[in-house]
Order: structure tokens, then C-alpha cells, then sequence
């Protein structure tokens, strides 16, 4: 799973978003490293819905423009469970192997 | 002065970059969150920023990358562009395998050279090379490279291949420059021409090797390397070496020649009936004769603006040959390019996209 992949099933974890809100969500859940342009966002979603993980989930008009919502999967639900430990698991190695403990990576 | 647009609309023209069908489905959202993007919410700020801004350069390349993949489709692309994909990602291949047989000839040479094996090369062939700005080990590294981005890219190692594509055109690349700011370029159309054509244009293309698209045929592209240099390169060199460099075609011509052959023996498969599973073969075949047919023309016209080089190739024929080539070229090109027209409705649907794991 790339990492722009897992950001914006990670900024749908906790609820339908649409477009804009998913970039906005992977700018903080990044805080500000992983800038979503729009042709990339949907190059993803695109992806992510055709692979099953993402589904549209309603569409709602403001300004006259009309924004689709998207919402995870089961699948994606759990797609991004196994990839977070995954990503978890490597993080615990990379401590270890580091020499750090919990707090000194945290501070 | 804005010319008329606002910013919405300067956005929905670079999303006509993208294919028709998927601008039906996402066009849309992607303008409602692009705009969303800019909006404050202050009705002044916002008004100036629809008339005065415009996207970003890294918008535009955002939307550029997805209709690249988009057009040159994998894995879940509809039949035209899927079709499209594969026949980019063939000719692709072929370019490169030209590229790395051409590498594999100056590695086994030098080998055998400092073996003594067999006599060095005459040095008509050394100095095909350009020098001036690099010792001659850079040409030979760089042609070597061209080995790795082959092997990468049928073993699926697209991002290595990508980078090592990028160090093997520097060289050439920072010879041009300099030939062009010194004005040392005997022929600065034909030179960059050559290298946007067979250097560059291979690279970029390699755009179409991205995730959804289906890995290439690992076995057969591998033994197309050495069976390329010794159907190929060997008796080039075995003629050039023995005295008889001008029953060779130079290299435009033999581009020429041997995707013509490819072509004549790719037609009785077409001719079989078999529609849908030969066309984007032939897609792939048209795609490479043109690219062939372009390199030909080009170098022509580099002889004709400098005689000398007929004479120091291959002989006061070597128009009327190339000429010839060309049109062999465009007649073995003309029997495939029906079926390559169907390929695009008639071939077999995509397979599915792999699953994550």
C-alpha cells in the first residue's frame, strides 16, 4: 500500500469525507509533509474504489457545486488494520534497533 | 488581465488532459475540491482569487501523471487504453532492448579486447562515440546502464529502472548542452532530434510501467537480449570488423529493417482470423515504424545537409537506400496497422487489478 494510499484510508477511518476534506484530514494526520494535490487525491480514490476499499458513500451540493462522499469498505477497514500494524510492527523494530525506549521517542 | 477565465474555468481546461470517461465520472468533484482549496470564505478575497490566480505547477503535474496513467491504461482500463498501455509498454521494451543489446555489444568488445581475444575495434567505431566532454568510459558506463534499465524493467524494478534511465541520459545530455553552447554541434536538429527521439522519449514513456500495469513477459523479453545481440549485433560487428562496413545498413536503417521484418512476420497471425488477440501486437509494431520511420527521415536529412557523413557511412547510395528502407518500412507497416486500428474494440478485456496483500 503506498503511503498517500494509506493516509487517505486512514483520513476516512473516522467517517465519509469528500474530496477537499480528505486532503485537508491527510495534511493534518501528516502534519502539513504529505500535500495532496487534486489530480493525485484522485488518481488514489479512483484506485482505492476499483480495488473495493473505498465506496461513495453520498453526494451533497453547496454553492451550486456538487461533492461526493466517500466512505471505507469492510475491506478497507480492514486493509488499513494490517497495514497500520504492519507500519507499527516496522516502527517497534526501528526503536529496538535504535536503542530507544518508549519515552525517548516519544520526547 | 485574467484573458477571460476565471479560475475555475483555467482548472476544467487542464482537466481536459484526462480521457472523456473518466472526466464524466470525477470532473465534478475534482473541481469542487480544487476550488475548495483556494476558498476563504471572505466574498473580496475570493472574488480577486477566481478572476487573478491559476493552478499551481505541481496541479497541473498532478493532473498530467494521472492522465498519463489513464491513457496508457493497466489493469481495469477500459479495452482502448488498456490497448494503448500494452502496445506503449511493447514499443518501450523494443526501444530499450535496442538500447541494451547496443550496451551488451561495447561490454562483451571490450572484454574481448583486453583479452586479446580479437583486435580492438577500428577506430571508425571508437569514434562513433562522442567524446570532447567525457572520457570515453562514461560512454561506455552509460551504454552499460542501458543493460540495467532493461533487465529492471522486465524483472518489474520500475522505479530503479526509472532512475537509472535518468544517469545513463546525462551524458549525452550535458554533451549536447555544451555542443550547443560552443557551437561545436555539427548538426544541433539532428543531435537533439536523435536524443529526444531515441533517448528521451523511451524515459518518458516509461510512464506507462506504473502500478495497474500488467508485468511484462519476463522469460521471453530476457532471451530477446542475447538473442538480439547475436542475430543482430555479431554479424554487424563481424562485418564491420572484416572489411565489408558498407554491406551494413547504419544503424536508422537497420531500425528500419528489422521492425519491417517483425512486421511481415507478424502478418500471417493476422491474417489467421484470430481478431482480438493479435492487435496489440500490431498496436506495438506501428508504434515502433513510426518511431523507426522518424529516426530514418531525420538522419537523412543530417546527410543531405552534410554529404560527407554518405561518404564516411556507407557510399553515394546511402539516400536511395534509406529511401528504399523507408518505404519497405511503410509497406510492411501498412499490412498490421488494420488490425491495430481493431485492437482498440476487438482485443480481450483487462485483466483484473492484482488485490492488495
Amino acid at each position: 500500500m503506498t503511503g498517500q494510499a494509506f493516509f487517505v484510508l486512514t483520513a476516512l477511518a473516522s467517517g465519509p469525507r469528500h474530496g477537499y476534506g480528505i486532503v485537508r484530514e491527510v495534511a493534518e494526520l501528516s502534519q502539513g509533509r504529505a500535500q495532496l494535490k487534486i489530480g493525485s487525491l484522485y488518481g488514489v480514490l479512483d484506485r482505492l474504489t476499483a480495488d473495493g476499499l473505498i465506496e461513495p458513500d453520498r453526494e451533497e451540493a453547496r454553492d451550486g457545486r456538487l461533492r461526493r462522499y466517500f466512505r471505507l469498505t469492510q475491506d478497507g477497514r480492514r486493509a488499513l488494520a494490517e497495514e497500520a500494524e504492519l507500519r507499527a510492527a516496522t516502527a517497534r523494530v526501528v526503536r529496538t534497533r535504535l536503542g530507544l525506549t518508549g519515552a525517548e521517542a516519544a520526547g | 488581465m485574467s484573458g477571460g477565465l476565471d479560475l475555475e474555468q483555467r482548472y476544467r481546461r487542464v482537466l481536459r488532459l484526462l480521457p472523456g470517461y473518466y472526466r464524466d465520472t470525477w470532473e465534478e468533484d475534482m473541481v469542487a475540491a480544487f476550488l475548495d482549496s483556494w476558498m476563504t470564505g471572505d466574498p473580496d478575497e475570493d472574488s480577486v482569487t477566481m478572476e487573478f490566480d491559476r493552478p499551481s505547477r505541481q496541479e497541473v503535474v498532478s493532473v498530467i501523471g494521472l492522465a498519463a496513467r489513464l491513457y496508457l491504461g493497466g489493469a481495469g482500463a477500459p479495452r482502448r487504453y488498456f490497448a494503448w498501455g500494452q502496445a506503449v509498454r511493447g514499443a518501450v521494451l523494443a526501444v530499450l532492448l535496442v538500447h541494451a543489446a547496443a550496451g551488451l555489444d561495447g561490454l562483451v568488445s571490450v572484454f574481448l579486447g583486453s583479452h586479446r581475444i580479437v583486435p580492438a575495434p577500428p577506430a571508425t567505431i571508437v569514434t562513433a562515440s562522442p567524446g570532447g566532454v567525457w572520457p570515453p568510459t562514461v560512454w561506455y558506463v552509460a551504454g552499460y546502464v542501458w543493460i540495467v534499465i532493461y533487465v529492471a524493467l522486465v524483472l518489474g524494478h520500475y522505479r530503479a529502472a526509472r532512475v537509472a534511465a535518468v544517469l545513463a541520459i546525462i551524458p549525452a545530455l550535458a554533451w549536447l548542452l555544451l555542443g550547443q553552447l560552443t557551437g561545436s554541434l555539427q548538426s544541433p536538429f539532428g543531435s537533439w532530434a536523435f536524443w529526444f527521439l531515441i533517448d528521451l522519449a523511451p524515459i518518458l514513456a516509461m510512464a506507462a510501467f506504473h502500478r495497474d500495469a500488467p508485468p511484462a513477459a519476463r522469460r521471453p523479453w530476457l532471451l530477446a537480449l542475447p538473442a538480439y545481440y547475436l542475430l543482430v549485433s555479431v554479424p554487424v560487428l563481424a562485418a564491420e570488423v572484416t572489411g565489408h562496413r558498407d554491406w551494413v545498413p547504419d544503424t536508422p536503417g537497420l531500425c528500419c529493417i528489422l521492425v519491417a521484418v517483425l512486421c511481415l512476420a507478424h502478418v500471417p497471425r493476422v491474417w489467421s482470423g484470430r481478431a482480438g488477440t493479435t492487435g496489440v501486437w500490431s498496436l506495438t509494431l506501428v508504434l515502433l515504424a513510426a518511431v523507426a520511420g522518424v529516426y530514418r527521415i531525420i538522419s537523412l536529412g543530417d546527410y543531405l545537409r552534410d554529404p560527407h557523413l554518405i561518404y564516411y557511412l556507407q557510399g553515394p547510395h546511402l539516400i536511395d537506400v534509406g529511401l528504399a528502407e523507408l518505404l519497405i518500412l511503410a509497406a510492411a507497416a501498412a499490412l498490421v496497422a488494420p488490425d491495430a486500428a481493431r485492437a482498440q474494440t476487438a482485443m480481450p478485456a483487462p485483466p483484473p487489478r492484482p488485490q492488495l496483500g
